[in-house]
């Protein structure tokens, strides 16, 4: 069965090229386009891996990394953040709090990206 | 002169402190013994406090009154004759102290303190940088979609290209790149200017730190045919205060400069030296060089000689200010010799453990 990929990312745009590319390389995906939105998302389609916005209207990308980490049934979910932040302190912040990686939009293409993905499902 | 050393060596305040009572900055003065012996009105403004409560106490003994633990602190901790540093009382107010020995024939007869408000100027700095970052920050998404969606194109995801298409949205995508590097140094300079550039800093060598670098640029190395050398001292270097990741962007600005400057065929060299109190690196090439007649801005922000704007549009000017307000940051130096056509060499110093130490605690504001 195809692994699932949850895409928590606000951008339209942004997602919409990231799902394509998933989609070709034959993940499944689901999308959620704010926090609250992703962490509801992340419970009802218990997703193989998700990528998550740090920058999201409403409640933020740290917010919802606690939300999943503190849930037993979806904590082992590993998290990817996809963020514009790339600041040390942001990083740090993000890996501490359980994330598996951390990607700075601008500096990776889908293509990468989907080879952090793929690394980590393995 | 508003004071007078008596015979006994005491400091003597003559009657007319007028002028220094309605200065806009605050003053302070002690007295040989760290004794209060002066507060004008703006310094009772400034920590909202009556003279008559502080006068006569030792500047130990101001500590106990609310708001004066920095400045305390500060006072207590100097030797210096003198001695200017900036000082936050309490949040969005800054003051600069400065302080100075009174010195009368010879001897120290008191330490006059001088209080300046800069808050206006600090908040207005803070803002500035802070709205850089967000700025910053924003074109971070555009950019991105640029580049995912032309990287779609470009692997035919959309459908195969011609040969002119892929041409041109190569061209494309590497100016959207130039952009996103523009975003980064950006960000990197707002860091630097809101002064909170060093943050971890622990012992490290400087030898694994270049060695990294040099790895990811091998491949470039190799394309261009460049002749690299990476000169190591016998002996193992002493180990020196860094932050790491800081160090590595400027020493990664720096080598791209030489690496992109540098025609193909020619050579590039660093070599490390022990010098004792400090460690030099030096990072030598056979490049374009700089026009003498433009070496004195080569360290200015967004400065791109004149000779390499020619051939290389992608460099954002921001690369060796960041790099010498690292190197700096640490304590270091940072120069270059250089002639047009023939090449350069830039050098920068660490200062080992002892010498960062002294730097840290001794630095004037």
């Amino acid at each position: 069965m195809a692994k699932k990929i949850l895409i928590i990312e606000d951008d339209k745009f942004l997602r919409e090229l990231i799902s394509q590319k998933l989609l070709k390389e034959g993940y499944d995906i689901a999308e959620a386009v704010d926090g609250e939105k992703g962490v509801k998302s992340v419970k009802d389609e218990k997703p193989d891996l998700i990528l998550l916005d740090l920058i999201l209207p409403g409640m933020d990308g740290f917010e919802v990394l606690v939300k999943i980490k503190e849930d037993s049934e979806i904590a082992q979910i590993p998290v990817i953040i996809l963020s514009n932040l790339g600041q040390k302190d942001d990083i740090e912040k993000g890996l501490k709090m359980g994330a598996v990686d951390y990607l700075i939009k601008a500096h990776f293409t889908p293509g990468e990206i989907i080879s952090k993905i793929k690394a980590i499902l393995k | 002169m508003f004071w007078k050393k008596k015979n006994n060596n005491s400091l003597f305040l003559g009657s007319d402190l007028t002028i220094a009572n309605y200065l806009s900055d605050g003053v302070l003065i002690f007295d040989k013994n760290n004794k209060l012996v002066f507060v004008n009105l703006q310094t009772e403004e400034f920590f909202q406090i009556r003279k008559e409560k502080i006068l006569g106490k030792s500047i130990l003994g101001l500590s106990r009154f609310l708001g004066f633990d920095p400045l305390v602190s500060l006072l207590v901790g100097t030797t210096k004759e003198f001695f200017r540093k900036e000082l936050q009382i309490r949040e969005n107010f800054i003051l600069e102290v400065t302080s100075s020995f009174m010195i009368i024939d010879g001897e120290k007869c008191g330490t006059l303190v001088i209080l300046h408000n800069v808050s206006r100027e600090k908040i207005a700095e803070k803002m500035k940088s802070e709205f850089v970052t967000l700025a910053a920050h924003q074109l971070r998404t555009p950019t991105s979609a640029v580049k995912w969606s032309l990287q779609a194109l470009l692997d035919g995801d959309l459908g195969e290209l011609n040969k002119k298409q892929r041409e041109i949205l190569e061209k494309i995508y590497n100016t959207n790149d130039k952009v996103i590097r523009l975003v980064k140094d950006l960000l990197n300079l707002a860091q630097i200017e809101e002064g909170k550039f060093l943050s971890k800093i622990v012992l490290s060598d400087i030898e694994d730190i270049i060695q990294l670098i040099v790895n990811t640029n091998k491949s470039l190395i190799k394309e261009k045919k460049l002749n690299f050398e990476f000169k190591k001292p016998k002996d193992k270097l002493p180990k020196v205060m860094l932050d790491v990741e800081k160090m590595k962007i400027a020493v990664e600005n720096i080598f791209d400069n030489a690496l992109r400057y540098t025609p193909s065929g020619g050579n590039i060299s660093i070599s490390l030296e022990d010098k004792k109190k400090e460690i030099e690196v030096k990072i030598q090439d056979t490049g374009m060089g700089i026009p003498r007649n433009q070496q004195a801005k080569v360290f200015a922000k967004f400065f791109r000689a004149a000779n390499i704007m020619k051939v290389d549009t992608e460099g954002t000017g921001l690369g060796l200010y960041i790099a010498k307000n690292i190197i700096e940051a640490h304590g270091g130096k940072i120069w270059f010799e250089s002639e047009k056509d023939k090449g350069s060499s830039f050098y920068f110093t660490i200062p080992v453990k002892e010498s960062f130490r002294e730097f840290i605690t001794g630095r004037f504001y």
